[in-house]
């Protein structure tokens, strides 16, 4: 088990950051969702240690909350959304600085801070002042940093935060293989709801310091029965039409034959087809559109201001 | 970015957290061993010790000439008891008690003013660039982080009295090897009062460590509050002359309780320090002193105060980030 925390509150004087959070997360890529203010950053602190809860109890990767806190820092790589550098520090010094604080040897240290800035693209600023590093760039020497004693879990706020698309990308790509391929337990704590997407399979709601949903993406997300995807050949211009008058809607066309629609509660599936051979038109492909992501969060969202006393 | 075909993991034996007291000391040593201000005023302490350390030679080179003109000097004297009469006036330059005394006043001034500017680069950087998180998200505690900078700190204090200090009473080790074997050397030679040999410097050890722990504590502790330099110096001119003049002024001006002189840290650690090099409480000057458990008790409230302060500043740090 990746995360398990039971009934864990925290307050700051009045304010109550986290109330109750009930969470059993096997490990896996998590996404960890929620508005500002929400408690993200607060639960990420609990679970590193550096907080103690007011109350409750739980275990990160078997280790107790309340006891463990420096085995958990040593288990899991954090990589913080402020920028948390050393100023003065060139990269790689930096990078093998980190290593030594999770306990490696200096050589190994070093050695390491070297091949990880080559991995992430920081070689040629390897000996860069941090002061001069890019927003990009600084994002990658925060991962870095948290990558650089190999743990065997981590927990990423916000760490496509400033960066180009292509940058983005890579390092979104980079957390899926880091996941995937070498096992590696991640959380992801992000406004970005095309982040999670790409990247994790359970996702975690919080709002107002309570959990809403949590659970594997495809499971929360809900079967939607009056919306689907559809790809055609053809001239689509009539078939589009006739559709428009039988109450159907299109929600997206991407100009390449593929469709969002949205159907009446009486239409039936045959519809489709027949109203395609009607105006010549193949239909390649139909699917039910399901909610995604975006939409499920704030389904969740508006479900929970619903029930919400007063 | 590269393919993660290349990424591979890395298996190795972790150390414990104590073992990153060290890097936290580097950085910051390193930091503060790049600027040149501080070379400066290191060397005008060295200029100091300089001072010490050719003024022995002189006076070593100066018996040896007494000795081989004996036969001239012997119509003023006798040259051995002149020579003593010498060395016993000149007990600054002599490797005594008294020698070390103002060998440390004189360096802990540079030492006051080195922290006053190097503070925030030692510490106060951190706190201002939001490094903290840095170090407090890794398996380490405050207090391991604390330990590293205080031990910056700690070097730096050394560097400039204990180390230069065992240098001096090295070269009359050297000179004299009865300095180090006899801890009545003085008394013997007649040229001095208090303990030679390595009661002196168990001594010398123990007043640098003395200097070094209290200021490490109290730099730390000012540096993580004012954070950049100019607030800091402005705290401890308040701390090591301001309150300096308010004890002399209360003591010796309106003859009030020895016990107000407390408020001066710099002469709560110089009279400890003078305790340790084996002066009797009656002699230590400016008089009346307190006692020095007097002393010792304020420098050990000071530190348990900055102490309290730092677990509190390090905490309110891990929720603010």
């Amino acid at each position: 088990m990746f995360i398990e925390l039971h009934n864990i509150s925290r307050s700051f004087g009045s304010n109550h950051a986290l109330v109750d959070v009930n969470l059993a997360l096997e490990s896996g890529r998590i996404g960890l969702l929620g508005p500002n203010g929400a408690g993200k950053s607060t639960l990420m602190k609990i679970l590193l240690g550096l907080l103690p809860p007011s109350s409750g109890h739980g275990r990160v990767l078997g280790q107790n909350l309340a006891t463990a806190g420096v085995e958990l820092r040593r288990a899991i790589g954090y990589m913080p959304e402020a920028d948390a550098l050393v100023p003065g520090l060139e990269g790689a010094e930096y990078v093998a600085l980190a290593g030594e604080l999770y306990g490696m040897p200096r050589t190994q240290a070093l050695r390491r801070a070297h091949e990880i800035l080559t991995l992430l693209g920081l070689d040629d600023a390897r000996y860069r002042k941090l002061e001069e590093y890019s927003t990009g760039m600084k994002q990658r020497l925060k991962l870095a940093q948290a990558i650089v004693h190999d743990p065997s879990a981590l927990m990423l706020d916000e760490p496509t935060s400033g960066m180009d698309p292509a940058g983005r990308e890579g390092m979104l790509d980079l957390f899926v293989r880091l996941g995937k391929e070498h096992g590696k337990a991640i959380l992801l704590s992000t406004h970005l709801l095309g982040d999670i997407e790409k990247v994790c399979d359970a996702v975690v709601i919080l709002h107002q310091g309570r959990i809403l949903c949590q659970g594997p993406v495809r499971q929360l997300c809900r079967r939607r029965h009056d919306r689907y995807r559809l790809q055609i050949q053809g001239d689509p211009n009539g078939f589009l039409e006739d559709l428009r008058l039988e109450g159907v809607q299109v929600l997206h066309d991407n100009g390449r034959g593929e469709y969002r629609v949205q159907v009446p509660e009486s239409w039936t599936n045959q519809a489709f087809f027949k109203l395609a051979q009607l105006h010549n038109v193949v239909v390649r492909g139909l699917q039910p559109d399901d909610e995604d992501l975006e939409e499920m969060f704030h389904r969740v969202i508006e479900e929970n201001r619903d029930q919400a006393p007063g | 970015m590269r393919q993660l075909l290349q990424y591979r993991p890395w298996k190795g034996d972790l150390h414990s957290p104590w073992w990153s007291v060290w890097p936290i000391a580097r950085v910051a040593l390193g930091k503060l061993l790049t600027r040149r201000l501080f070379w400066v005023l290191y060397a005008f302490g060295l200029l100091l010790f300089l001072m010490f350390f050719f003024g022995s030679f002189l006076l070593s080179w100066a018996e040896a000439q007494m000795v081989v003109s004996g036969e001239q000097l012997g119509r003023l004297g006798d040259p051995a008891r002149m020579f003593r009469l010498v060395r016993a006036g000149l007990r600054i330059l002599n490797g005594s008690q008294e020698t070390f005394q103002y060998f440390f006043a004189y360096q802990g001034g540079i030492v006051v003013v080195t922290l006053a500017l190097a503070g925030s680069l030692l510490v106060g950087n951190d706190f201002a660039s939001k490094s903290l998180p840095f170090y407090l998200a890794k398996p380490i505690s405050r207090w391991h982080y604390l330990l590293g900078k205080m031990l910056a700190v700690f070097v730096v204090v050394q560097m400039m009295t204990t180390l230069p200090a065992i240098v001096l009473y090295g070269q009359h080790a050297f000179d004299d090897f009865n300095y180090f074997l006899n801890v009545d050397y003085f008394i013997g030679n007649e040229t001095g009062k208090g303990p030679a040999g390595v009661v002196l410097l168990l001594s010398i050890l123990g007043y640098g460590t003395l200097l070094s722990v209290f200021l490490s504590i109290l730099l730390v502790a000012t540096a993580s509050w004012m954070r950049t330099t100019m607030p800091l110096i402005m705290v401890w001119v308040s701390l090591f002359f301001f309150l300096r003049l308010l004890a002399n002024l209360l003591v010796d001006g309106m003859k009030l309780d020895p016990h107000w002189r407390l408020l001066d840290l710099w002469n709560d650690l110089t009279l400890l320090g003078q305790g340790c090099l084996g002066f009797a409480h009656e002699s230590i000057k400016p008089a009346p002193q307190p006692e020095f458990w007097a002393a010792g008790l304020v420098l050990t409230g000071v530190c348990i105060g900055c102490l309290i302060y730092l677990n509190h500043r390090t905490r309110s740090v891990e929720i603010v980030s």
